[in-house]
């Protein structure tokens, strides 16, 4: 019982947060580049707004597929993201949650990409074909550095992960060296996962006009953006808590309780700020090619490297 | 999908439909583009196999209703071809009636002239790199870019009380002085801004802006001469012309020793945009040139404009100007009643936007917004062509690969 | 209700459609998202696509090549929706009046809400527009 009340609870806890960290990201970005920018609950204003629109469906789209799109992918997101912060405030977890995520979130982000399909515009097409190169190019080594460290915990469970760091009193990126290069594998897929520059390239604004954003407004603009922005958050907490948990290395009341979820969620913020928006604002867009080329000849090595080391028990 | 329709030997016709082409519509309206430019490409997955270029979206029926103004009136008609190059425009507009009418402008107004010419040329490049990193996605240099821009913008309004537009020229000299204490201004402005474009050199350089501008859109030397380009855009395939080089006008005479030619052998578009960071370079030090050698006197002649412009006789003239997109010509007819005959204009950006077509062919979809902000593109000032029919009494505005048949013809 | 209102008037999302200036206004446009002007600290964000926009921005006299692309651009973007004419050109045609190629001052065509009248305006002036537009329109 007390489950479900949390499990309830935590969607609009995500969505809230989500959004402020959204807010928390644009700000940082404007203010990097000698501006105002926005003010912080900026992203909510927005989302009030768009809900508030006239809902048009292009003539040439599938229908079907082109209302249902943004509600999945908004469903799945907002679950991906409950389910590791509902883990983490009752201190459970069910075996096998960490690939649920993990599905969840790839599920969120082809949604995106079919519905973009699906609305019969070509520069919808372009952004298909984009998104699939994109996801065989970071989908493979994030799957398998989590693989590798599920091989090293002898668990599916996400729970389990976050617990055995507090019972070694370290952060899984310094137990072993197989952890250390899994870590970085998965901070180096996020940007890719979250659609930021450079590797923005299935959205790109002034080249395809937003790619499968391109027919989408009102209602259906609001809960893709929110899926996005939950979708973020998921992938940044999942790497603050499964690499970087900090109150395990306090004892006390900083361990167990609301203010170890505090202070990962403050660890998910840095996160969020070190790997999508400071790329966003340092980098420039690059092309389908020359991404694919660097998924495939840095990350995918050293998530093999890490499998390999963790199988030998390194 | 695209269908193919060839023809048999029995005379019927076979259609072939091949499901790998995908039709891809860029412009008139894109975000990538502030002007519109209508380009339908063929695209099979990433890569561009043909492109068709159709202008004529900003038709306004300028050269008609030049017609009908009287010279003053044609003059302000003029500066609003084009809002980045309006100084470009009437400078070459007031060229041709001085040159009619025999009116020589004092040297003080043509230092002036050439001063404010140099200041359009440093905006006009500061704009495009800044658009060539908002296209490559790469906002903060967008934005640092057109904050340094803001400089030369402070200037203009300080001298001529326009950011746009600024009105500067008028027949016999210039409207507008420069006091002491605005040269100073001026000067310390020239330092701060060249700080900030070695700057903007060194991030051009960056690795990811490098991937996207290296090998994009090229056009070799033959293609250049063929397509007779001009401007940057030619400098950069290594063309050597420079109308204030070749044929100086203004104070660019006397100034000749004070700038060099820039020209680069790769032409792509990262050899385009070298091209206009180095004349950013150039500018500065003619800026300066010209703020040390300024020489005393009047601005303009002692006789109003009315009077002047009707002393203006019946002739006709050519006049070129180096704008900052390539070369600019007119060819202006007076009547001797104040009026025009015939007022035409040719601007850098009809030959420059056909090179498009070469240079697209190969490339990927992600090239084209690289491509096409590397040409500097004003549509404003390339959409001046109309075909009129007299035996079938019509008039309708053309694209430029029906008139290169019909030149190709006659 | 307050809610939405307050909403809709701290994000307004523009969407610029040149049909067919000299670039003057246009340039003068993307300059008011530069860190001088800075008009996203208003909410105000730039958008690729009709269907993401609430205020259109237009600026040119409208030449006949791009009427219909304009009238079907102006019914792409969902209501609620502003529109504002940016320079002299779109708010009365001239200094083109005359010509035949311009299908007339947008207002012939479209209901207009705000004129920002300038060749070209500032930065703030037009910033200025968009505000009042988007108050009295969903204020």
């Amino acid at each position: 019982m007390n489950t479900i009340v949390i499990l309830l609870l935590a969607f609009p806890v995500v969505f809230f947060l989500s959004l402020l960290f959204e807010g928390i990201d644009r700000k940082v970005h404007a203010r990097m580049q000698k501006r105002i920018g926005p003010p912080i609950i900026q992203p909510f204003y927005d989302f009030i707004k768009l809900f508030n629109k006239e809902r048009i469906v292009p003539v040439t789209a599938s229908s079907g597929i082109f209302t249902a799109v943004p509600i999945i992918a908004a469903t799945a997101s907002i679950l991906g993201a409950a389910i590791p912060l509902a883990s983490l405030i009752l201190e459970t977890g069910v075996g096998g949650d960490l690939i649920l995520v993990l599905y969840l979130l790839v599920m969120s982000s082809v949604m995106v990409m079919v519905g973009g399909s699906s609305s019969g515009n070509p520069y919808g097409a372009i952004g298909f074909s984009r998104k699939m190169t994109m996801l065989i190019a970071y989908e493979v080594p994030m799957l398998i550095s989590i693989v590798s460290v599920s091989l090293n915990c002898n668990s599916l469970a996400y729970y389990n992960v976050v617990s055995a760091q507090i019972m070694a009193k370290l952060l899984l990126a310094f137990t072993r060296p197989s952890m250390a290069v899994a870590a970085v594998t998965f901070l180096l897929c996020i940007p890719a996962a979250a659609d930021a520059v450079p590797f923005d390239i299935s959205e790109a604004k002034t080249e395809i006009i937003h790619g499968s954003l391109v027919e989408y407004g009102g209602p259906y603009l609001a809960l893709i953006k929110l899926a996005k922005a939950a979708s973020n958050f998921a992938l940044t907490l999942l790497a603050a808590t499964l690499f970087f948990y900090l109150p395990a290395l306090f004892d006390g009341y900083v361990s167990l309780g609301l203010g170890a979820v505090f202070s990962s969620l403050v660890i998910a913020l840095i996160f969020w700020l070190l790997t999508i928006t400071v790329p966003r604002t340092i980098f420039a867009r690059l092309k389908i090619g020359q991404a694919f080329k660097f998924y495939w000849l840095i990350p995918l090595p050293l998530s093999i490297l890490s499998m390999a080391l963790s199988t030998l028990g390194l | 999908m695209k269908m193919l329709m060839t023809d048999k030997s029995d005379g019927t016709k076979e259609i072939q439909m091949d499901y790998t082409r995908l039709r891809v519509p860029f412009g008139p309206v894109h975000p990538a583009l502030k002007e519109p430019i209508s380009l339908r490409i063929t695209a099979r997955k990433e890569e561009i196999l043909d492109v068709d270029i159709m202008l004529g979206h900003v038709h306004r029926g300028i050269e008609a209703l030049a017609e009908n103004r009287n010279l003053v009136q044609a003059l302000y008609l003029v500066e609003r071809i084009c809002g980045i190059c309006s100084h470009s425009h009437t400078t070459c507009f007031i060229q041709a009636l001085e040159e009619i009418g025999e009116i020589k402008p004092s040297e003080r107004a043509l230092y002036l002239r050439t001063l404010i010419f140099e200041l359009e040329r440093m905006h006009s490049h500061l704009f495009l790199l800044g658009i060539m990193a908002y296209e490559v996605g790469f906002d903060t240099l967008f934005m640092f870019t057109w904050h340094v821009r803001e400089n030369v913008l402070d200037l203009f309004e300080e001298i001529t009380g326009n950011r746009v537009h600024h009105s500067m020229n008028t027949t016999g000299g210039v409207r507008w002085d420069l006091p002491p204490h605005i040269v100073g201004k001026v000067s310390a402005s020239m330092t701060s801004i060249e700080k900030s474009v070695k700057y903007i050199y060194d991030v051009f350089q960056d690795k990811t802006v490098e991937k996207r501008l290296y090998g994009v859109g090229e056009l070799n030397y033959s293609e250049a001469r063929e397509l007779c380009v001009v401007g940057p855009t030619a400098r950069g395939s290594g063309v050597n012309m420079d109308v204030r080089r070749d044929y100086p006008y203004a104070a660019y005479g006397e100034l000749k020793k004070g700038f060099s030619v820039v020209v680069r052998e790769s032409a792509d578009a990262y050899a385009r945009t070298e091209v206009r960071i180095l004349e950013l370079f150039e500018s500065i030090n003619i800026i300066r040139t010209i703020l040390d050698e300024l020489p005393n006197g009047p601005i303009s002649t002692e006789e109003s404009v009315l009077k002047l412009m009707r002393i203006i006789p019946e002739g006709e003239t050519v006049s070129m100007v180096e704008a900052p997109r390539g070369e600019l010509l007119y060819f202006v007819k007076t009547n001797g009643k104040e009026g025009l005959w015939r007022l035409k204009v040719r601007t850098p950006t009809i030959p420059n936007v056909l090179g498009l077509k070469p240079m697209l062919i190969g490339c990927e979809i992600a090239d084209i917004p690289v491509t096409v902000a590397s040409i500097d593109p004003c549509m404003a000032c390339a959409n001046r062509i109309t075909l009129v029919d007299p035996d079938k009494g019509e008039a309708k505005v053309t694209d430029v690969s029906t008139l290169r048949r019909r030149g190709r013809k006659q | 209700m307050r809610v939405t209102t307050r909403s809709r008037i701290k994000s307004p999302w523009l969407f610029h459609l040149n049909t067919g200036s000299c670039a003057g206004c246009d340039i003068e446009i993307v300059a008011a998202l530069t860190p001088r002007y800075d008009v996203e600290r208003l909410g105000c964000i730039l958008v690729g696509s009709p269907r993401h926009a609430d205020v259109l921005l237009v600026t040119g006299p409208v030449t006949r090549q791009m009427l219909p692309r304009f009238i079907r651009v102006y019914e792409q973007v969902p209501e609620p929706k502003v529109v504002v004419a940016v320079g002299t050109c779109a708010a009365s045609g001239s200094p083109f009046i005359g010509s035949q190629m311009i299908e007339g001052p947008m207002d012939k065509i479209i209901p207009v809400d705000v004129y920002v009248v300038g060749c070209p305006p500032r930065p703030e002036a037009i910033v200025r527009g968009v505000v009042t537009a988007v108050k009295s329109k969903f204020g």
